[in-house]
């Protein structure tokens, strides 16, 4: 279990505890539900590298208490 | 210059129109190819045109959403406002599929709930097959009558949050409208009285048991005899349900069909769960009756819905005090007696339940979906509050 900071840069800044194995989409949903926001409306990014809803945590490898960028669609 | 509503428009639902459309979509959509080049003064009539075009729909795609040319049209209709005359002429058109969504589409923005309702459900009828581009970019299909119902009755679709309509309840209630009459509502009503038939066959069975037990003959040598009257009867309700099954299937009435075997479902679930609440006393009498039963119920698949179901009730069943449950014998006399009629669990799977009654549990939720169960029950509060959220989700629980 790791936990991943999302911050959006205009105030939102959100820590969620999510797997290794889970997908870019399911960490959408699950920043979805703490925001409030839609899930299919935000994006996460690192730097200028969108991530693709479809591959795990894992493989981006994303570690405990990485910081990601959080942005809307 | 060009993104400015027509000055002549009226506001839609008290701000402009294309504030319908929210703000990052819609810069996305003025950044747009398709919107520079060809959406370029449009009128209504050259509107068609394009629209004529169309061989999608959808709402964005891709990692950095990119508009689909029907939301491009979409937004154009928006910022021109064409009367409402020519919008009811884009829906009535039966040749262009996409310009009749088009207008369908614009119709659920900008029109009053009841024109919604009235130009929106004739479509109902239309089965055409519609290409729809999804969010990751790849192509799927659906048809008329699906795109209608989502812009019905959901409030999101093509990336835009549609505005609230009332319930079509309400409306009929307010007089406004009439109580709605779908196309298949004849075939409907033959299919809903050959139901009640066989309902009521069921229900006068019942009346008798009743009566025969309050009599007050010997418990078991009664039970026996109706259960075995039961069997049989039951077997006649499920060949009946296996025929209309069948001839639905070759009438090709699918909607019809699920919706009665939907309520045939939930008529069975209900009977089952009062079933279980009782089933502990008459444990070591099923026991005989096993062999034959089993045979016959497997053929019927509702088999593992109710398996499923007893589950459930027996775990139900092992925390209540046995005072408790004799007192539901006594309101419920004649439910015990048709649950013997079709109880079907193997003698050894029950014993090894009662002895190991956790153990098992476990075993048998991971069988089924992912459940709370799996990861709720943490120590942990903050851990067990985030597996329900998953849990919720659709996702498995923390590591």
């Amino acid at each position: 279990m790791i936990e991943v900071v999302l911050n959006d840069r205009l105030g939102k800044k959100v820590r969620v505890k999510c797997n290794e194995d889970d997908t870019i989409c399911d960490l959408k949903k699950l920043v979805a539900a703490q925001t409030g926001t839609r899930a299919d409306k935000s994006r996460i990014q690192k730097w200028s590298n969108i991530y693709k809803d479809h591959i795990t945590l894992k493989d981006y490898e994303i570690h405990d208490g990485m910081g990601l960028e959080l942005y809307y669609n | 210059m060009a993104n400015r509503t027509d000055p002549a428009a009226k506001s839609i639902r008290g701000t402009n129109p294309q504030n319908l459309v929210e703000k990052i979509l819609r810069s996305k959509i003025y950044q747009n190819t398709y919107w520079k080049e060809q959406c370029f003064g449009l009128t209504a009539e050259t509107l068609v045109d394009k629209a004529m075009e169309l061989d999608h729909l959808g709402g964005t795609h891709g990692g950095n959403r990119k508009p689909t040319p029907f939301m491009c049209l979409v937004m154009k209709m928006l910022q021109i406002q064409p009367e409402k005359e020519i919008v009811i002429e884009f829906i009535k058109n039966d040749d262009y599929k996409y310009v009749r969504i088009l207008g369908a589409f614009y119709l659920r923005l900008t029109g009053t709930d009841v024109d919604v309702y009235r130009y929106l459900e004739p479509l109902y009828n239309d089965y055409r097959k519609l290409r729809q581009k999804l969010p990751e970019g790849k192509f799927s299909l659906t048809h008329v009558d699906e795109v209608i119902d989502e812009l019905l009755t959901k409030d999101y679709s093509c990336d835009i949050a549609l505005p609230r309509i009332k319930k079509r309840w309400t409306l009929e209630t307010l007089g406004s409208l009439e109580p709605r009459r779908s196309v298949l509502e004849d075939d409907f009503e033959e299919e809903e009285e050959k139901e009640e038939n066989d309902q009521l066959d069921g229900l006068e069975d019942e009346a008798h048991e009743k009566q025969d037990y309050y009599r007050g003959r010997s418990p078991a040598r009664e039970r026996d005899r109706d259960r075995r009257r039961d069997r049989d009867r039951y077997r006649e309700r499920d060949y009946d349900r296996d025929y209309d099954r069948d001839y639905d299937r070759e009438r090709g009435r699918g909607r019809d069909r699920d919706r009665d075997r939907e309520r045939d479902r939930d008529r069975d679930r209900d009977r089952d769960r009062d079933r279980d609440r009782d089933r502990d006393r008459y444990r070591l009498r099923d026991e005989k009756d096993y062999g034959r039963d089993r045979e016959r119920d497997r053929e019927w698949e509702g088999r593992e819905r109710e398996r499923r179901d007893r589950d459930r009730g027996r775990r139900r069943s092992h925390s209540r005090s046995r005072s408790r449950s004799r007192d539901r014998k006594d309101r419920e006399g004649g439910e015990h007696r048709k649950r013997h009629a079709r109880s079907s669990t193997s003698p050894r799977r029950r014993d090894g339940a009662e002895e190991n009654g956790t153990r098992e549990e476990p075993k048998k939720k991971k069988e089924r979906k992912e459940k709370k169960e799996d990861g709720t029950d943490h120590p942990d509060p903050e851990i067990a509050e985030a597996n329900r959220l998953r849990a919720s989700l659709g996702l498995k629980p923390l590591k």
